[in-house]
């Protein structure tokens, strides 16, 4: 394998070992959010992947199996259908993720534009390598297919944003902006794409950030 | 031939992602006019402006509208495939952000023109932001009449849904993204003739329409204006308009609308020209088709036409430019990992064949590869194309095989020489010289 191969084998989900008895999670909001949502399809399960998002904001950004097996349960469901569900998606979490996940685009035109540069100043800063997460639980890098806004290479993706025209020099103070702010989070991510499929959930605003805004 | 916005005639309008600004160009008039249309009318319209689906595959969108039951016996839908990953594409994701009142609009009159109640607009789940403006959007029409109950008095109710993708390139897939709305894994499924039409039996087995975030508001734009004015655009068999994203070496990369049949060197003019360098070659659709050469690329217009007469496909309009420094073969090695990793399983070819295609240009990138090893390749492209169950195993041979016919001597290079043709200073970077430390994270 290369070096900075993507390998889906290498990084295998931990299988829960037993299911404990556990009590549901889900927010009288949440189960509120679930059922309006649910109403929008002929059927419970289509309900699915938005279900799973609800989980993982209630569930602090990441699914546990407690998390797999409520969605399971609440829209009456097997278990092994939800699982088959999260761990076909990419943004799913099975595996908890630092505060901050950055997912590095390294496809295509980001690739011929220096993002591997990128790469490797992040993980001289962070002290980590692709794939790992900060020891104190603040960032978590990996490396993404194309993000589709190949026009402002090397893009990365944080929570719900996209940071564009991102070079090794300002990687680091997206790094600090970062570490300050209490947004982009892999829950507030869920937040938001849950948001989305509720009507008149409210604008929350949006529009990449550039160089100029990182400072 | 050049630039031509009618998509993007007011994009840069301050607040045009507004309802009220949107009003005030001229928004919704496509609406209004179609809800005084016949039904059938508004088909015909866009048979004769001769739109075919921007999706890339370039079906004729009319065959897809007339196929609906013309009737509300049973519940039909109609899909936006909004879950662009092509990579090198990135228009719809402008055109959410900037105009989302375009594709509102247009799959309104897409319900009127299909007698279909409800609509799904599926989003990549990286594209929160576009699709806060598409939620907005949205709920804006809702308030003002043009989304709901009896649409404009026309006795047509139509309620319109944001449905968020989870990460997955399949999904783009139309067969695959229905099953990633009904709530299953982004596998594909059974297509005709083997099954029916999706405009016959889709989701949930009702007759379903599924079309592109460009083909929509180019709908909505031909029933706004007349199909003989968007039709009066473009060439022979690709009329009207298509939003190219240009990326890659090239001073002012974005998104161009252009007329069909369109030189693409003077698209690649228009985007500012070649940066720190001589270009080298085009990809001119995104990462699914052919590369060209420098020389090629003189020949090629921007349609469907010449596209494929040249060798290669329009696609979804991601075009990427490279310069000189480009090694074609760590590019492909690259192109082979995306689909690798966006491969859903499903079918054996696919699943193996790109894990083969990457594993060759891997060890070739490495330094290791071997006499034959470029017809290894071919041949493993030969055993997917036309035998897998989706169109993702071709897209993951045709770039491979169009690389080695337009560059064979690169591949041959660093069999050879065990080195980039280019230099030391290639882009995507030789391994050795990205990073050696990241061989900690080889499995
Ligand atoms: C692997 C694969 C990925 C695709 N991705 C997309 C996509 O991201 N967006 C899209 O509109 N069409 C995509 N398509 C094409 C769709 O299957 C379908 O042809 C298109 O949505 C039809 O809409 P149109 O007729 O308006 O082009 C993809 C096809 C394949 C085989
Ligand atoms: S070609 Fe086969 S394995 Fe590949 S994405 Fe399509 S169905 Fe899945
Ligand atoms: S290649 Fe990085 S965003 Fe497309």
């Amino acid at each position: 394998m290369a070096p900075n191969s993507i390998n889906p084998l290498a990084d295998p989900v931990a299988k829960p070992v037993a299911l404990e008895e556990s009590a549901f999670l889900f927010s009288e909001e949440a189960v509120a959010e679930l059922e309006e949502i649910a109403t929008h399809y002929p059927e419970r399960k289509a309900a699915c992947l938005p279900a799973l998002w609800i989980a993982q904001r209630e569930y602090g950004g990441s699914l546990t199996p407690a998390a797999l097996k409520e969605v399971a349960e609440r829209l009456g469901i097997s278990y092994t259908e939800v699982e088959g569900v999260a761990t076909f998606y990419t943004m799913y979490n099975l595996r908890p993720r630092g505060r901050h996940h950055l997912e590095i685009c390294t496809c295509l035109t980001c690739s011929v534009s220096g993002a591997y540069d990128v790469v490797h100043a992040l993980e001289h800063a962070m002290g980590i390598h692709l794939g790992e997460t900060t020891p104190d639980g603040e960032f978590t890098l990996s490396e993404a297919e194309c993000l589709n806004y190949c026009g402002a290479a090397t893009v990365v993706q944080v929570g719900d944003k996209y940071f564009t025209n991102i070079t090794p020099q300002n990687c680091i103070s997206l790094l600090d902006q970062l570490r300050e702010s209490p947004s982009y989070t892999p829950a507030m991510l869920a937040d938001s794409l849950v948001k989305l499929h509720t009507p008149g959930a409210g604008f929350k605003g949006g529009g990449s950030y550039t160089p100029e805004d990182l400072g | 031939m050049a630039i031509r916005n009618l998509i993007f005639e007011f994009r840069d309008v301050p607040g045009i992602s507004n309802l009220d600004v949107w009003e005030k160009h001229g928004g919704y008039d496509g609406l209004k006019k179609a809800v005084a249309m016949e039904r059938q009318t508004i088909v015909d319209e866009v048979k004769a402006a001769g739109l075919r689906g921007r999706g890339g595959a370039g079906f004729p969108t009319w065959i897809k509208w007339n196929g609906l039951p013309k009737n509300y016996d049973a519940p039909h839908y109609i899909l936006c495939n909004a879950d662009e990953g092509e990579p090198g594409t990135f228009k719809d994701r402008e055109t959410l952000l900037k105009v989302p009142h375009a594709l509102v609009e247009g799959m309104a009159i897409a319900s009127l023109a299909t007698y279909s109640r409800v609509g799904f607009i599926y989003i990549r789940g990286e594209y929160a932001e576009p699709a806060w403006q598409v939620r907005k959007a949205i709920d804006q029409a809702y308030a003002k009449g043009y989304l709901g109950k009896n649409i404009l008095g026309s006795g047509h109710d139509f309620d319109l849904y944001i449905h968020m993708g989870a990460g997955s390139y399949e999904c783009g897939e139309e067969s695959a993204l229905m099953s990633s709305l009904m709530g299953e894994r982004g596998n594909p499924r059974l297509k005709f003739p083997h099954a029916p039409l999706p405009t016959v039996a889709g989701i949930w087995q009702a007759p379903t329409l599924i079309n592109n975030v460009e083909s929509y508001c180019a709908a909505r734009w031909i029933i706004a204006h007349g199909s003989a004015e968007y039709a009066a655009l473009g060439t022979e068999r690709s009329k009207g308009t298509k939003i190219m994203s240009v990326s890659g070496h090239v001073a002012k990369p974005g998104n161009y609308e252009v007329e069909m049949g369109t030189p693409l060197m003077e698209l690649l003019q228009a985007a500012g020209g070649v940066t720190n360098g001589r270009l080298k070659a085009v990809i001119p659709g995104g990462s699914s088709v052919q590369i060209m050469t420098a020389e090629q690329c003189e020949k090629i217009n921007l349609d469907y036409e010449s596209c494929s007469a040249n060798g290669t496909l329009l696609g979804s309009g991601g075009m990427m430019a490279f310069n000189d420094l480009t090694d074609i073969v760590l590019l492909m090695r690259r192109t082979s990992e995306f689909y690798m990793h966006e491969s859903c399983g499903k079918c054996t070819p696919c699943r193996e064949g790109t894990r083969w295609l990457y594993k060759i240009l891997d060890r070739i990138c490495s330094g290791g590869g071997r006499q034959g090893d470029v017809e290894l390749l071919l041949d493993v492209c030969s055993q997917i194309d036309g035998r897998s169950y989706c169109g993702l195993g071709d897209a993951a041979c045709w770039p491979i095989a169009g690389a080695i016919k337009a560059f064979r001597h690169e591949f041959d290079y660093w069999i050879e020489h065990k080195r980039s043709p280019v230099g030391a200073q290639c882009v995507p970077p030789a391994f050795e010289t990205i990073n050696p430390a990241l061989s900690l994270t080889a499995s």
